[in-house]
């Protein structure tokens, strides 16, 4: 009996099992790195391509480009095949894929928040295993999902006006840089803003306010563009100009650091220690200013007192505004942030003032607006003594002006150290009656400035003898008025020897009556984990092994 | 474990001059099943906010498995699983998708989440309804999802705010069985309910809260003892001469809470059977003409009104 072959399943060719073995492959990296995605960004992109509102927008950023394009090339006729009007085309689509990345993503940031606060989803997602900083980081990284979206919508309308000439590739890709970049941002402010209220009334009130900074900036950056396009070209073949660009970029992302890490703060449980990370960034965000006033002043040798001076006002400035915010920080040190307080001697004098609170907060700003004006001080005296100034500005710094730029600098520290210390005084007292939160805080640090500023001068023109006169001491809190005449007139103007008496003697005692608490906020001590914890931790993590003890024979 | 798995020490809570939570303080051990009862307003909610790290105490503290709500929210957070009085739920997302992404944001990984998603859609029954919007799903449906989504990373401890509110009979009978099997499968639960029938079926302690003060905690027998002798419920129905036995029946000893309703009166009777038998005996040696007699122990609604005095803030 012949044995008949059993039938066999038709294997297919191998080019075909090789692409199914790969195609394999790619699914389960794509399934790997889909479980590492941020569970937010999965659960938004999901609901994104389901929501009749991302595809309305898509398509009509897809129509607003088709229509420029076709209205843009009627106007320009036949001359678009021998002409320069890539600028032209440039700016409409500019225009259409800034209020995409300039409005609506900004605001779909801060909503998604808002929203998932006002549906009380947030509080669902915050009890779950996600951290703050994932919270935020999801919601930013879909805002980045979708500025790529609109990007990649409009990319060969971009690439058109490439072809078009007269517009070259550098430019494009800088300005589209810039654009993305401040896109990011004002998600990052977005998503601050939607963590500041749970009130519905006071999300109407911030959705609107959002809404109108939108519009602002998305104006701004249209004007910006259209000078860089058709005014002044950006320089690119000066080494300065990239300089000044990445002195640019690295502050501005160093900011967006700054406002994401708040946006974490605020939602992150009260007993963390929410202060300290976002103190760490400042001193960054310091050594980076610092840094790049001392890479301008070297390599583009700029020896103007005014840079000097306005490199200082702008440090005092960050601080002052740092301040002012971490002067709303509880006074109250949690026992969880208490667990990692430092314990030696020099951990303690160091970096005490990194703990939260707002005696801390305070001199914390005021050491950093110290060190701002030592360190732009210096830099100016350095400039002046070795003649740094010969390629641009007039010539090398007298020494006169270099202690003009000082003397403005420690005026200038005295007015945020008497300004911020009022405000702690002021905080202090209030916090018997109300709640005061960091919000509250520069509220009432505006409060203050425009009192300080705005009250002496109006005193002074309804008072018949001081009508006429000029700067008297009355406007000594006004510091507008009073420093301004040392910038305008450079040097020393006649009352410098009396404001050096003056205002040092105003941010000393009030840095003497908020000595109390800075006293009390530098008395906290480590305190021990609880045992539950402790027991928790050395579960999950068991000690290492000591090491085994070397053989005496050995 | 030496400790509760939930523990409430000296907890207030302020609202300006309201005092929501006043100075509570109870345990519930593993496995426990606790009825937290109380009227509207009485502080349940915000004291099991709190425990759900979702609100701080004024003063005093609460604990999840030994940490503390205040000080380790995110320990607690890992332990807890919290169904809130609303639902919570996301436009365009579906119940697979929904539960999915609460397993990711519990940090269930691969197999472990999927296994995670289907055993509680299929604990819920909800897994006939995996690809249905969840906009779409009856209030009962949104129940079981959001029990799911407070199981999906199993947590020992369970904190149910009011999960019957509103549900028809049939979907709130379901709903207590799988309560039932949560506390089969050793979960500790923290369960507020206004339905107390339920609530003492299925609770090992009940506590009761009013105005923010927690006036009784016990099983239903301690809360009705509180240091006397048990009362029983008892029923008597007679032909006529109603307001004279209230009136007989108030001199007695032994008799509180008399309340008189047509023709029947009811009363708190302090002893046992032996007790019943001597007041029915006298009863109708005093000439009483008692057409039914019937006493049974005291439910959770009796100890409740009993204890509570319906006083709001």
């Amino acid at each position: 009996m012949s044995k008949v072959a059993e039938p066999t399943a038709a294997q297919p060719p191998p080019a075909r099992r090789r692409v199914a073995h790969w195609w394999a492959t790619a699914e389960s990296l794509l399934e790997q790195a889909g479980e590492r995605l941020n569970p937010i960004l999965v659960k938004e992109a999901r609901q994104a391509l389901k929501s009749r509102l991302f595809v309305m927008t898509f398509g009509l950023l897809l129509i607003c480009a088709w229509g420029g394009t076709i209205v843009g090339l009627a106007i320009i006729g036949p001359e678009a095949a021998f002409g320069f009007h890539g600028s032209t085309m440039f700016a409409v689509y500019f225009v259409i894929l800034a209020f995409a990345l300039l409005v609506i993503v900004p605001f779909g940031a801060f909503r998604s928040l808002a929203v998932e606060q006002e549906d009380r989803t947030y509080e669902l997602l915050s009890i779950t295993a996600l951290g703050p900083a994932q919270i935020v980081r999801g919601k930013l990284t879909i805002a980045l999902l979708q500025m790529l979206i609109y990007l990649s919508a409009i990319s060969p309308c971009l690439g058109f006006t490439y072809l078009l000439r007269g517009i070259d590739f550098l430019t494009i890709l800088y300005v589209l840089g810039w654009l993305v970049l401040a896109s990011l941002g004002l998600s990052a402010i977005g998503l601050l803003l939607g963590t500041l209220t749970e009130q519905r009334q006071l999300q109407v009130i911030l959705s609107v306010l959002t809404i109108v900074g939108l519009l602002f900036a998305f104006g701004f950056a249209i004007g910006l563009a259209m000078v860089v396009l058709f005014e002044l070209p950006l320089p690119f073949s000066e080494p300065y100009f990239w300089t000044s660009s990445g002195a640019l970029v690295s502050v501005y992302l160093s900011y967006m650091v700054l406002v994401y890490l708040a946006a974490v703060s605020r939602i992150t449980f009260a007993s963390q220690n929410r202060s300290t990370p976002l103190r760490v960034v400042m001193v960054v965000q310091h050594m980076l200013l610092t840094g790049w006033l001392a890479v301008l002043a070297i390599v583009e040798q700029i020896g103007a007192p005014r840079f000097y001076a306005t490199c200082m006002i702008l440090l005092v400035l960050h601080w002052y505004a740092m301040g002012s915010v971490m002067l709303g920080e509880s006074p109250e040190l949690s026992l969880r942030a208490r667990r990692r307080l430092p314990q030696s001697f020099l951990g303690r004098v160091f970096l005490t003032w990194f703990n939260p609170g707002p005696a801390t907060g305070y001199v914390f700003a005021l050491c950093g607006a110290l060190g701002g004006v030592a360190m732009t001080g210096i830099a100016a005296a350095a400039a002046s003594s070795l003649g740094i100034g010969a390629r641009r500005g007039p010539g090398p710094m007298p020494a006169d002006r270099a202690l003009g730029v000082l003397v403005l600098g420690v005026l200038f520290l005295c007015y945020a150290a008497f300004y911020l210390g009022v405000g702690l005084l002021l905080i202090r007292l209030l916090r018997r009656w109300a709640r005061i939160d960091v919000l509250g805080a520069a509220l009432i640090q505006v409060v203050l400035v425009l009192l300080g500023c705005g009250l002496p001068p109006v005193i002074q023109a309804m008072s018949l003898p001081w009508r006429s006169q000029g700067w008297t001491v009355l406007q000594v809190t006004n510091f507008f008025w009073t420093l301004s005449d040392f910038l305008d007139v450079g040097g020393f103007p006649p009352r410098t020897g009396e404001l050096l008496v003056l205002l040092p003697s105003m941010a000393l005692v009030v840095f003497a009556l908020n000595l109390r608490a800075i006293r009390r906020e530098i008395e906290y001590v480590r305190v021990a984990k609880p045992a539950r914890v402790a027991d928790e931790d050395a579960a999950l993590a068991p000690p290492p092994p000591p090491p085994p003890r070397p053989s005496p024979w050995d | 474990m030496s400790h509760p798995m939930i523990e409430l020490c000296g907890l207030h809570r302020f609202f300006g001059s309201t005092r929501a939570v006043d100075d509570v303080s109870f345990q519930v051990h593993a496995g426990q099943v606790f009825g937290y009862i109380g009227p509207n307003g009485a502080g349940k909610t915000t004291s099991m906010r709190i425990l759900a790290t979702l609100d701080q105490p004024t003063a005093g503290d609460a604990f999840v498995d030994g940490f503390s709500v205040v000080e380790d929210p995110d320990r607690v957070r890992r332990r807890l699983g919290f169904m809130p009085d609303y639902f919570g739920t996301y436009a365009n997302v579906d119940v697979a998708e929904y539960l999915d992404f609460y397993a990711r944001a519990y940090r269930l990984r691969g197999p472990a989440r999927r296994q995670a998603v289907e055993r509680v859609m299929g604990f819920t029954g909800l897994d006939v309804l995996a690809d249905k919007p969840i906009n779409g799903l009856s209030k009962g449906m949104k129940q079981r999802l959001c029990l799911g989504r407070a199981l999906v990373h199993d947590p020992p401890v369970m904190v149910l705010d009011e999960p019957a509110a509103g549900l028809d009979p049939r979907a709130r009978i379901e709903l207590r069985e799988m309560i039932r099997d949560l506390a089969k499968q050793g979960k500790t639960i923290l369960i507020s309910s206004h339905i107390l029938t339920e609530l003492a079926e299925m609770c090992d302690v009940v506590g009761i809260i009013e105005r923010g003060k927690l006036i009784a905690v016990g099983t239903v027998d301690e809360i009705q003892g509180r240091g006397r002798r048990p009362h029983n419920v008892v029923e008597v129905a007679v032909l006529d001469g109603l307001d004279a036995v209230g009136n007989w029946l108030g001199r007695r000893a032994g008799v509180s809470a008399i309340r008189l309703d047509g023709q029947t009166v009811r009363f708190l009777l302090e002893g046992n059977a032996e007790a019943e038998a001597d007041l029915l005996r006298a009863m109708i040696e005093s000439g009483f003409r008692v057409s039914a007699f019937g006493a049974r122990r005291q439910t959770l609604e009796d100890v409740f009104m009993q204890v509570t005095q319906g006083l709001v803030q």
